[in-house]
């Protein structure tokens, strides 16, 4: 009889675990993969839910892991909304009939670079790539912040530099659209750059901002970050150098995307609606978010827009980036990163 | 008048209806979960244009980077297996053979366990820490400014320290099962010790090493966040290369056909073990050893250099514990060490979802879990029916597959019609089910076997009929086998990546694919708050689960390192 009760009391307990997820809250809401950190990503939802009442179920995966999802539950969709991440990541997607078309309000307002054509998506924000080094390794070897592509091929950064791997990174993937353009997309030229600054290379990390950490402690010397990594790096108290290269480096739009056969495409429109207008895009500053906004109503944050001054910035063809995305990546995955 | 001979009830039950029912259906699920998932990766692999083609498998090996983690991941696991059996041989040799007081063996056990009841990268994450470019040991402590964390050397070490203590337990008993009566033949003809263990005791042991080298093998060829965080870019195994290959090349085919080649080496593996080592040994555990006799094949003084050995190493475990814990505490790792709680924090509010999601699956899946393997497991090992063996070995299926190869064929099979279930939670308890309740079948099976008929047909000679003998007598003899399947559904649902981060979706997410998000993202205190949790999670019900397993103790239950051993 002993043995029955001990039973019956591991059964509770297990009915203790299992309960809280039946008390789920109901209330208008909407499923999204989001490609922002969740750091960025979920004060944007809280405000936005207190704006309109509306929840933003999320999770957050890299550029790469967000698509193959989307496209792998094609004929069966689990959310409404791909939120953030580099416009190319969006551009690769279109093609594969991933999106439905959808042009908020602000549409028409908005820069051409900022959206697509035929509105599969827009942009939400404005990323340029930088050059981030740590000021302690600089001092150590005599170096000046890079200035150049050039530069970062100099022996010393030998094994210290970190950035995205092109696998799973859509600020890799900006990264190669980038030198490619610096070559005039001269393919051969490009690569051969790439495979050089190989050697430097101490690791291509999973995420574009995994190698920002390791740069602020010194444990690597630098590397290429979008800008809204690499100041937040340097918000958070680490001692890194932002620079620009002489010959220019690439941006890429932040967009979002309207899943087609969206379960909720109402509230999933109203997210749009909100994230491609001033009301989220003043939020970058309040937040401390260092994007660019795109919106050309929201004025550019003062201290974004001094590290901005004088930088040679291009926005990547987002429709050829799109096209090549593929192909490129592989050529990377055979020709450099072995 | 007379009680019915074994035979004559084998022959009734087989004619049974519950029990065509019950291998029809147990059937349909194991078709349903574990041939269908893998019969779609086959296709997948070996399908171009509706026809039978290898080209596929030509390409995706052609790309020299794949070819090349083909070889790494053999040799990876070849030589994870290598030295976690060397090393899991010491610590078991020790453990029986030393003399050891109880503390001694309290500490070793615990630090060994330890390994086995985290999410797998705990070991990683703790090697950046000490060994990254900044590390505690190769910088603040040895001055290396540029040393490489990242490659074979400590991808091997990682999976090493994580895995030997499978190694341990599988030894352990089995050297424990050496009567040391053996030895003392040996002893009193004359020989000397070094020639006792290298004629007698090593000999016993060695389809057990064998044993430990394919389980430590077969866990390195699985093993998927190791690698992912340590083995940098110029060692690409295939694990890491196949995940890789879908998640950023969207390319579900080529990470098929990569899954395929890290499944022949583990079907080799698998085949090895049933047919080669499983035939080999069987320790019967009497409880008797003859009179007891001490323990004479170890000296002293090699006795506490083996004991002074576990120790430095035991200490390096907990030392990679213990540095995991204060990154837990402290504000950035390396960058500020002001104590704070603020990962806690975030863990219980915006991790507080991945709890709960993993808490409700882990307990679906060990429910669920426990319950399939008991019943497959009496099955298997008590009933006869047509197709008994297939059913054994194909319940082993999932079990014996790199997890990657399992999370991939569901995604798979599970993405489109007939059955659309990707998204739900049904798809990620499924996989544990079918993939970790194979330890419960294992356990029920063994304790099946230890089972005298004669206690049976005892209680149906004085007169219980079939019902009752099996509520009575059978079901408590295997509650047993019922807690070492919760235990280890419960335990690797906690801790299991490899298979589950193919699965996981915006409605159910799990701890430990929120601990490598975390981990990518860089915030290493996040992932290490989210690791002591586990730790501290699992901990907590592995002591229930052993407490129950005491409660029921049968002669010959299994101890709980026996649920953890593999």
């Amino acid at each position: 009889m002993r043995r029955r009760w001990q039973l019956t009391g591991l059964m509770i307990a297990l009915a203790v675990v299992v309960l809280p997820a039946a008390a789920l809250a109901a209330g208008e809401s909407l499923n999204a993969y989001s490609i922002w950190p969740e750091n960025w990503a979920r004060p944007m939802f809280e405000e936005f839910e207190k704006a309109t009442g509306i929840h933003v179920n999320f999770v957050r995966f890299s550029s790469g892991e967000a698509l193959v999802r989307v496209v792998a539950e094609k004929n069966n969709p689990q959310v409404d909304v791909l939120f953030g991440g580099p416009v190319e990541t969006h551009s690769a997607g279109i093609p594969e009939g991933v999106f439905a078309p959808y042009k908020p309000p602000t549409y028409d307002v908005l820069e051409a670079r900022f959206k697509d054509p035929q509105g599969y998506w827009v942009g939400i924000a404005d990323d340029p790539l930088v050059f981030m080094t740590n000021r302690k390794f600089l001092a150590e070897n005599k170096l000046q912040a890079p200035a150049s592509w050039e530069d970062l091929l100099h022996p010393a950064y030998k094994g210290m530099l970190q950035m995205a791997d092109a696998r799973t990174s859509g600020t890799a993937v900006t990264r190669i659209f980038s030198i490619l353009e610096v070559y005039g997309r001269d393919e051969a030229k490009a690569f051969d750059y790439m495979r050089k600054l190989r050697g430097n290379v101490q690791v291509y990390t999973k995420s574009g901002g995994g190698g920002t950490i390791p740069v602020g402690l010194g444990q690597a010397g630098g590397g290429i970050f979008f800008i809204v990594d690499a100041l937040k790096t340097q918000q958070e108290g680490y001692d890194v150098v932002v620079s620009f290269p002489k010959e220019g480096i690439g941006t890429s739009t932040e967009a979002i995307a309207l899943i087609k056969g969206a379960k909720n495409p109402a509230a999933a429109k109203k997210l749009i609606d909100w994230a491609a207008s001033p009301a989220m895009q003043n939020l970058f500053a309040t937040y401390k978010i260092n994007f660019v906004p795109c919106h050309p109503d929201v004025a550019v944050e003062p201290s974004l827009a001094q590290v901005l001054k004088g930088a040679d910035i291009f926005p990547i063809d987002s429709a050829w980036a799109g096209e090549n995305r593929k192909r490129i990546v592989e050529m990377w995955v055979d020709k450099v990163l072995p | 008048m007379t009680a019915p001979a074994p035979s004559a009830l084998a022959v009734k039950r087989g004619r049974d209806p519950t029990l065509t029912i019950s291998v029809v259906v147990i059937w349909g699920f194991m078709a349903l979960f574990i041939l269908f998932p893998l019969a779609k990766i086959l296709v997948l692999t070996f399908e171009r244009g509706g026809h039978f083609s290898l080209a596929n498998i030509i390409e995706i090996l052609g790309h020299r980077s794949h070819y090349q983690a083909f070889w790494n991941s053999l040799l990876l696991g070849g030589l994870v297996g290598l030295l976690g059996t060397l090393l899991g041989f010491f610590f078991a040799f020790t453990a029986v053979r030393a003399n050891l007081s109880r503390r001694w063996t309290l500490f070793l056990d615990m630090a060994i366990i330890l390994p086995l009841i985290s999410p797998p990268f705990t070991t990683a994450i703790a090697m950046i820490f000490s060994f990254g470019p900044r590390g505690l040991i190769t910088y603040d402590l040895l001055g290396i400014g540029r040393f490489n964390v990242y490659g074979l050397h400590s991808t091997l070490f990682a999976e090493t320290i994580t895995y030997f203590p499978i190694a341990y337990l599988t030894l352990k008993a089995i050297l424990a099962g050496i009567d040391p009566n053996v030895e003392d033949m040996a002893f009193s003809l004359g020989s000397g010790r070094w020639r006792v263990f290298r004629t007698v005791t090593l000999p016993l042991t060695i389809p057990g090493l064998a044993n430990a080298f394919l389980l430590l093998f077969a866990a390195s060829l699985a093993d998927f966040a190791t690698p992912l965080i340590l083995a940098g870019n110029s060692f690409p195994v295939l694990p890491t290369e196949a995940y890789l290959q879908i998640t950023g090349l969207f390319d579900l085919k080529g990470g098929a056909v990569l899954s395929f080649a890290l499944l022949v080496p583990a079907f080799i593996v698998f085949m090895l073990q049933r047919f080669w080592v499983g035939r080999r040994y069987y320790v019967t555990i009497t409880g008797k050893t003859g009179s007891q006799t001490a323990i004479k094949s170890v000296s002293p003084w090699a006795a506490r250099l083996l004991l002074a050995g576990c120790i430095l190493l035991s200490l390096v475990i907990v030392y990679f514990y213990l540095l995991l814990f204060y990154a837990s505490v402290i504000a950035a790792f390396g960058a500020n060490h002001a104590l704070t709680l603020k990962h806690y924090r975030v863990v219980f509010t915006e991790g507080l979802k991945a709890i709960q999601d993993t808490l409700v699956i882990a307990g679906c899946g060990m429910l669920l879990g426990g319950l399939y393997g008991v019943v497959v497991g009496y099955l298997v090992g008590k009933k006869a029916f047509v197709s008994r063996t297939a059913m054994e070995i194909v319940s082993m299926v999932n079990y014996s597959l790199p997890g990657t190869i399992v999370g991939i064929a569901y995604l798979i099979a599970f993405n489109d019609r007939p059955i659309m279930i990707t998204g739900t939670a049904l798809i990620i308890v499924a996989a544990y089910v079918f993939r970790y309740g194979a330890a419960g079948i294992r356990t029920t099976v063994a304790i099946l076997q230890q089972i005298d008929p004669s206690i049976e047909e005892a209680s149906h000679s004085l007169g219980a009929g079939t019902l009752t003998t099996f509520r009575r007598v059978t079901i408590p003899l295997i509650l047993p086998g019922l807690f070492t399947g919760l235990g280890v559904v419960f335990i690797r649902s906690m801790t299991a990546i490899s298979a589950t981060i193919f699965l996981v979706s915006i409605n159910w997410t799990l701890i430990t694919v929120r601990i490598l998000e975390k981990m990518t993202e860089l915030e290493l205190g996040v992932a290490a708050a989210f690791s002591i949790l586990v730790v501290a999670i699992v901990m907590a019900v592995t002591a229930a689960i052993g407490g129950c397993l005491r409660l029921f103790r049968q002669p010959g239950a299994p101890s709980m390192s026996s649920i953890l051993g593999g």
